[in-house]
């Protein structure tokens, strides 16, 4: 045999074994994320839902596999920098996770400077994605959060609300965006601002019920937050119709550790509790989520497992075009058109998704309800209905 | 606003009351020894964890699991003070070290052991509303706890001052080699003051975890405020702790009602500042000197 019909042989075989530019090939994902910290628990779900999408995809893909590599930034800006610059030392070639607008935000700037995709769910910052960055992604908003909040106090016609909110970056952001899209529509906007070491809300509840009078309180917080409020207008009993939060409120959690305090409290969430999930691949979701954490996944897991199987199968597609070292995995993510569970994501020049609007659950007698919009809901929202 | 006014400085009373619970073990340490002891947060947070830990696996009450919280944080607070007391020199600035890195791996082991969620009690009766005089609203655990507090303060200032064993570590605190020459045993009465701190943070974290959340994170805010409380009562002083607190806990509430609640750890900073400024040596400190 020749040297040439050698060499054309073995690219012939070569190319039906699958090797070359779109061999199959292991990719290592850095997971940036706080395990520990004050956004451990946060931080502990998404990587749940990271580790289930990484499952998934390993099992499904067929060609290319996944290795998810971790690092816990210990919920610091200056650690989740450091993270990032380890694991791209370790190979990896984009990163998922992430959680905390002020954490993700020089986690970003890093990996963008490394020239490497980071995708997450956990900063809904507007800052976020006005930095002209070629490489930051993320699947949901502050205003996506807003929108769920403004549209349910419109369905039931409430023309009053005091919002209690933490100054940290994303809660005060979503809180001035109710206060600028329920002013116009007539509703009566108060804002109580706290600091997030606050631990006793009594004044400031007092101060609505003597003040403000609303007829409906909204809380942009967390899940300590929500507690201490809720302990508060328990105590004080202020006249109001309905009160609503956002994040880690309408979630199984909350039904399960506070049940005196839930009934009748809405929040956004991507999901009904029990979970009806539907689709093919949500169940499948779920029962890998059971089968791997025994437990039944949280709307944390389902925003880390989201971002990561888009990002995930922008790599794979990106390692098929033979891009992998262009660019070619922010360009893949760019190309983005999916429905996904919890909704449909594409992404825009900013790696905003501008698709994302969150839905509303209401927790009724143990159970989340989804009840905004009418197209999603599983229930009925009960107005008025307040705790106790 | 008299309404809203008298709330605030009953809300701010009861704070205060729970605020010198977790600040007395840290100020009786530091009093004694000249420690300050920087894991001592994380000593209340593990009482809490206890606490939370038998109310959710042996279905006791809070207040039920005091002796099993006291067995693991009083433990705990001597084998601390065994780690301190390993140090030979230079202990005011080492121990700060030392302490912190327990600290540290306190909350570690107690994200390891209990996860990151958080966590508070389910006991109804402790959440329910008391209502005095028509207009001042309270939890009942609030009450319960200020209570406490108050007393405790009371029996740590009656021990120090009446006991053989309170005057033995004011001794000890004073001149530790005198001490010793009048009988005292220094490293007996050290333990004795590590594990009247441990008693307190441990009510001070079946407290915590009683009227509000717990959470793996919140130990190093615990002793920072247990710190600006110390130092404004002065130094080691019992009393100033009680009284630091209660004006602590005062000037964070009226800030919450008279302006906004985010400046509320910002007026307790600006408090701090202005007693360090005006009188260095803490509220009580001047009267300690006197005594």
């Amino acid at each position: 045999m020749s040297k040439n019909k050698l060499c054309v042989s073995a690219l012939a075989l070569s190319l039906m074994l699958g090797f070359g530019p779109a061999r199959a090939a292991e990719f290592k994902i850095g997971a940036e994320i706080p395990l520990s910290g004050n956004l451990a628990r946060v931080g502990t779900a998404m990587n749940e839902g990271i580790q289930v999408a990484a499952e998934m995809f390993n099992k499904k893909n067929g060609k290319h596999t996944v290795k998810i590599l971790t690092v816990d930034d210990e919920s610091s800006p200056a650690k989740a920098v450091g993270a990032v610059e380890k694991l791209a030392a370790d190979g990896v070639v984009a990163y998922t996770g992430g959680y905390g607008s002020n954490i993700i935000g020089p986690a970003s700037e890093a990996a963008e400077k490394l020239g490497k995709v980071y995708i997450t769910s956990g900063g809904v910052a507007t800052e976020l994605t006005k930095r002209n960055l070629k490489t930051f992604f993320r699947i949901n908003s502050s205003e996506g959060y807003a929108r769920a909040l403004m549209g349910m106090f419109n369905e039931v016609g409430i023309k009053s609300v005091a919002v209690v909110y933490s100054t940290k970056e994303a809660t005060e952001e979503v809180a001035k965006m109710l206060q600028t899209g329920l002013g116009p529509k007539g509703v009566k906007v108060t804002m109580h601002a706290f600091d997030p070491a606050t631990n006793d809300f009594k004044p400031i509840i007092h101060k609505i019920k003597l003040q403000d009078r609303p007829d409906a309180i909204a809380m942009i917080g967390y899940e300590n937050d929500y507690v201490g409020i809720l302990r508060a207008a328990k105590v004080l009993k202020p006249d109001i119709k309905t009160i609503a939060g956002v994040w880690s409120l309408a979630t199984s959690k909350m039904a399960a550790e506070f049940p005196d305090l839930m009934e009748n409290v809405s929040g956004t969430s991507t999901l009904s509790f029990p979970a009806e999930f539907t689709t093919p691949e949500a169940k499948e979701f779920a029962e890998t989520y059971q089968k791997m954490f025994n437990k039944a996944p949280d709307y944390l897991g389902i925003f880390g497992y989201v971002q990561s199987k888009l990002l995930f199968e922008a790599v794979a597609r990106a390692a098929d075009a033979g891009t992998m070292d262009k660019g070619g995995i922010a360009t893949e993510m760019r190309k983005t058109q999916s429905d996904t569970v919890i909704g449909k994501v594409r992404f825009d020049e900013s790696g905003d998704n501008p698709e994302f609007t969150h839905r509303m659950g209401q927790h009724q007698a143990g159970k989340v309800v989804l009840v905004w919009p009418a197209e999603a809901a599983t229930g009925k929202v009960k107005y008025p209905a307040v705790p106790w | 606003m008299l309404e809203l006014t008298l709330q605030s400085l009953f809300s701010g009373v009861l704070s205060g009351a729970y605020y010198a619970l977790i600040a007395l073990g840290l100020a009786l340490v530091f009093g004694t020894m000249r420690v300050i002891n920087l894991a001592h947060g994380e000593l209340v947070l593990l009482g809490a964890y206890i606490s939370y830990t038998a109310e959710e696996k042996l279905g006791l009450d809070p207040l039920a699991s005091l002796p099993l919280a006291l067995a693991v944080v009083v433990g705990t607070a001597i084998l601390v003070y065994y780690l301190v007391s390993l140090i030979k020199k230079d202990r005011e600035l080492n121990s700060l070290i030392l302490t912190f890195g327990i600290g540290v791996i306190l909350t570690n082991a107690v994200l390891m052991i209990w996860s990151a969620d958080i966590h508070s009690a389910t006991t109804p009766w402790y959440h329910d509303a008391t209502i005095l005089f028509d207009t001042l609203f309270a939890m009942q655990a609030e009450l319960v706890f200020a209570g406490f507090g108050i007393a405790l303060v009371g029996a740590v200032w009656w021990w120090l001052e009446k006991s053989w064993y309170g005057r033995a570590l004011r001794a000890v605190a004073s001149n530790r080699d005198a001490a010793k020459l009048m009988g005292v045993n220094p490293q007996l009465t050290e333990i004795l003051s590590f594990a009247v701190s441990g008693v307190l943070a441990t009510v001070a974290g079946i407290a915590i975890y009683t009227a509000k959340v717990i959470q793996p994170a919140m130990g190093h805010h615990l002793t920072v405020k247990a710190f600006i409380i110390t130092v404004l009562a002065g130094m080691g002083s019992v009393p100033g702790v009680l009284l630091g607190a209660v004006l602590l806990g005062i000037v964070e509430s009226l800030t919450v009602t008279m302006a906004s609640s985010a400046l509320q750890e910002l007026a307790g900073m600006v408090l701090f500042l202005v007693v360090l400024l005006l009188m260095p040596s803490g509220l009580f400190g001047r009267a300690k000197r006197r005594g």
